[in-house]
């Protein structure tokens, strides 16, 4: 009787745990180590709901393009197609549609409005891309400037000024991506003129190229493609001010040249940051430069070639994140480049994109904008899952100094992922603090982390010279008095001889 | 006996190579024994040092380690430096047959084996700021080989020292073109199999 019940309890348990619903994560997501090698890691972020127009109230989107969220939290969207920008409050709600605004007594309307920005005092900048304007309107949807095509010796007469993604500086400045603009971003100052190009990212020229084009011809000079800067696609800034921009125009044998050669040559990075001087001070200090998949063959399903990185988002401590639009993943790195998390990816499923355009953050949540195949977008909620957030917490202590309560995070990480090489790093920096240099080389060991290894073996080195010194000296005299003694005979005979 | 008194004859002949590579031939202070030791000392050299080299200095995934691969890359390189140093030698006028050619070419490896395999230990104890030091060496090593293997090319086959650099070079040149010529026959083989593969299939599935 007994047995039975205990029988009934058990297929009734089982039962129970085998039908509890959870949601299946339609990715695998991974990191590259030290060798290059992608290697399983636990899923950072898991897809919790989908956004779409219909569900809204407002009708489908249309080729929307961009997605802002406001330092109040708000959720802007660029809703290319129906010349009109939703927002949305962070309970996602419409708030207010802004599809025009009044201007010397008439009304305006946007036309594909390709890029939204968002100022702390709320105000909103759109950028009128059909129009070719910038338009700043206030919290109210009153109109404040409008910011038109850039006047300036520079600038041909007949160039044609589509603004389509913007970010403004503390200082009012005005950064502005616009198609066709290969010499950087366009930068406007408080007053809406414009002043410079900033930030092109240098040309590179190799010997071959440079050789070869010794013997060209005019014609054939003529028919090569000349040797431009890249053209930027995105612009983000970070609450420090700097701006992170992306391009996906560098060629893939570059970007594998790259990779092959761990390079830390910004002329070959798709994602840049600059100071307001518009030089690069992203720091490159990951095994690979931060270019997306590093190992990108054309296996099945996946499709090859280079990550074509659209967009960037920019957290605390440097921490940034950049969308692949080709095969629709998020690439998280720390303030070093060093690659935090990969995830999401091509599909139909929950948490898997057809067209990826754009990307922010709402608090610790990502909502990626999702073009789709027909245009009509949709936005997917990601939420942290307890692993990405301590590999987050972990890279915030280590920036704020708390190095103890890094090292606890960094443990906790490693019983999710053993193949976490910054979790060992982080755990031998903090075993190099605390003098256990024997421990901090075992750990940068197992991270492949070959200057550090080199700083902890060093300090250990000594540590064992100064405990043996005694015995090293005894046996550096005893050996030098035996040599000494056998030469000493050793001539005798020879003397004798 | 015989080998090692040819292996000791090496701590002379590195340090005076023309006496010394003159001597090995005409002496027969070598022979072909002490020559393939020479080459398979050099192979466990480059094991060791894959395998071995201290943490800082060792690029080398251990993981995807192997030594057959390891042997090959050096007996290849060598066999075909042999056989390419051979066809060409006898076209040009050189005096050395083929087990002088190994003789002299195995020799002239030495410093690769008596500096790498100290400098797998001093690897271990070095620190990157000592790099240099390290660097230092392994290119010494090299550039001592490569010039051994000049001066050698030159007595073994009586060549001005010229005629032996530019015998060198296309030496070298004759090396691609054994490996073009070998992966090309390789090519023609696998395709040539795979056609009567697919004859055969073809007639056996259809009856």
């Amino acid at each position: 009787m007994k047995l039975r019940k205990y029988l009934i309890c058990t297929v009734l348990i089982s039962v129970l745990l085998t039908t509890t619903a959870f949601a299946e994560i339609p990715y695998s997501s991974y990191t590259y180590d030290y060798w290059g090698n992608p290697v399983p890691a636990p899923a950072p972020y898991v897809p919790t709901r989908i956004v779409e127009g219909t569900t809204l109230g407002i009708g489908d989107f249309n080729n929307a393009n961009d997605l802002f969220v406001s330092p109040a939290g708000k959720i802007y969207v660029a809703d290319t197609g129906n010349n009109r920008i939703v927002v949305l409050n962070d309970q996602w709600e419409v708030e207010r549609i802004v599809d025009s605004f009044v201007m010397n007594g008439e009304e305006q309307t946007f036309n594909a409005p390709q890029g939204v920005f968002i100022t702390d005092a709320e105000h909103l900048y759109v950028a009128d891309t059909g129009n070719g304007r910038v338009v700043e309107l206030d919290e109210d949807g009153n109109l404040v400037r409008v910011i038109g095509k850039p006047v300036n010796e520079i600038i041909p007469e007949n160039f044609e000024y589509k603004p389509t993604a913007l970010v403004v500086d503390r200082a009012q400045r005005l950064y502005v991506v616009a198609t066709g603009v290969n010499q950087g971003l366009m930068e406007f100052d408080s007053e809406g003129n414009f002043r410079t190009y900033m930030g092109a990212p240098r040309v590179s020229v190799n010997m071959y190229q440079y050789f070869i084009r010794l013997f060209y011809t005019e014609e054939m000079l003529d028919r090569t493609t000349d040797f431009v800067p890249t053209e930027y696609n995105n612009i983000r800034m970070d609450e420090d001010g700097f701006i992170y921009v992306t391009t996906s125009t560098i060629s893939v044998y570059a970007i594998q040249g790259a990779i092959s050669g761990r390079s830390t040559d910004d002329r070959v990075s798709p994602v840049r940051k600059l100071n307001p001087t518009g030089k690069d001070i992203l720091r490159r200090r990951g095994y690979f430069p931060p270019v997306g998949d590093v190992q990108f063959f054309s296996r099945g399903y996946a499709e090859g070639g280079q990550s074509l990185l659209v967009d960037v988002c920019a957290d605390k401590y440097g921490i940034y994140s950049v969308l692949d639009n080709k095969r629709g993943r998020i690439f998280t790195y720390d303030g070093d480049s060093n690659i935090l998390f990969i995830f999401g990816g091509k599909g139909n499923r929950l948490g898997t994109f057809n067209n990826p355009v754009a990307f922010d953050k709402v608090g610790e949540n990502f909502i990626v904008l999702d073009k789709s195949v027909s245009g009509q977008g949709q936005i997917t909620v990601f939420e942290p899952t307890d692993y990405g957030r301590l590999v987050l917490q972990a890279v915030y202590y280590h920036n704020e100094g708390k190095y103890d309560e890094a090292t606890a995070c960094w443990e906790e990480v490693l019983k999710y992922n053993a193949n976490s090489e910054l979790a060992y790093i982080g755990m031998g920096k903090t075993a190099l603090d605390q003098d256990e240099f024997y421990t901090a080389m075992k750990y940068f060991r197992l991270g492949n982390k070959r200057d550090y290894y080199s700083k902890a073996f060093k300090l250990y080195r000594k540590e064992v010279l100064s405990r043996y010194f005694g015995v090293i000296v005894a046996v550096i005299l005893i050996l030098s008095v035996g040599l000494y003694i056998r030469a000493k005979r050793k001539g005798r005979r020879e003397v004798v001889a | 006996m015989e080998v090692l008194r040819g292996l000791r004859y090496v701590t002379y002949l590195i340090f005076h190579p023309f006496n010394g590579f003159w001597d090995l031939k005409h002496e027969k202070k070598g022979n072909l024994g002490s020559a393939l030791v020479i080459v398979a000392l050099l192979s466990i050299t480059y094991i060791l040092r894959r395998q071995a080299t201290g943490f800082i200095f060792n690029t080398v995934n251990l993981l995807e380690l192997n030594i057959l691969v390891e042997i090959i890359s050096v007996v290849l390189p060598f066999m075909l430096w042999c056989i390419s140093n051979w066809c060409l030698t006898t076209l040009m006028d050189g005096e050395g047959s083929f087990k002088d050619i190994i003789i002299t070419s195995a020799y002239a490896l030495t410093p690769l084996i008596l500096i790498n395999l100290p400098m797998i230990l001093v690897s271990n104890v070095i620190t990157v700021d000592e790099g240099a030091f390290y660097y230092f060496f392994i290119s010494l090593s090299t550039v001592w080989a490569a010039a051994l293997m000049l001066v050698g090319t030159s007595v073994v086959h009586q060549y001005s020292m010229t005629k032996a650099f530019i015998t060198c070079i296309c030496i070298i040149v004759g090396v691609g073109l054994i490996i073009f010529i070998g992966l090309l026959f390789f090519s023609l083989l696998q395709q040539m199999f795979w056609f009567a593969w697919t004859v055969f299939q073809e007639i056996s599935l259809r009856f």
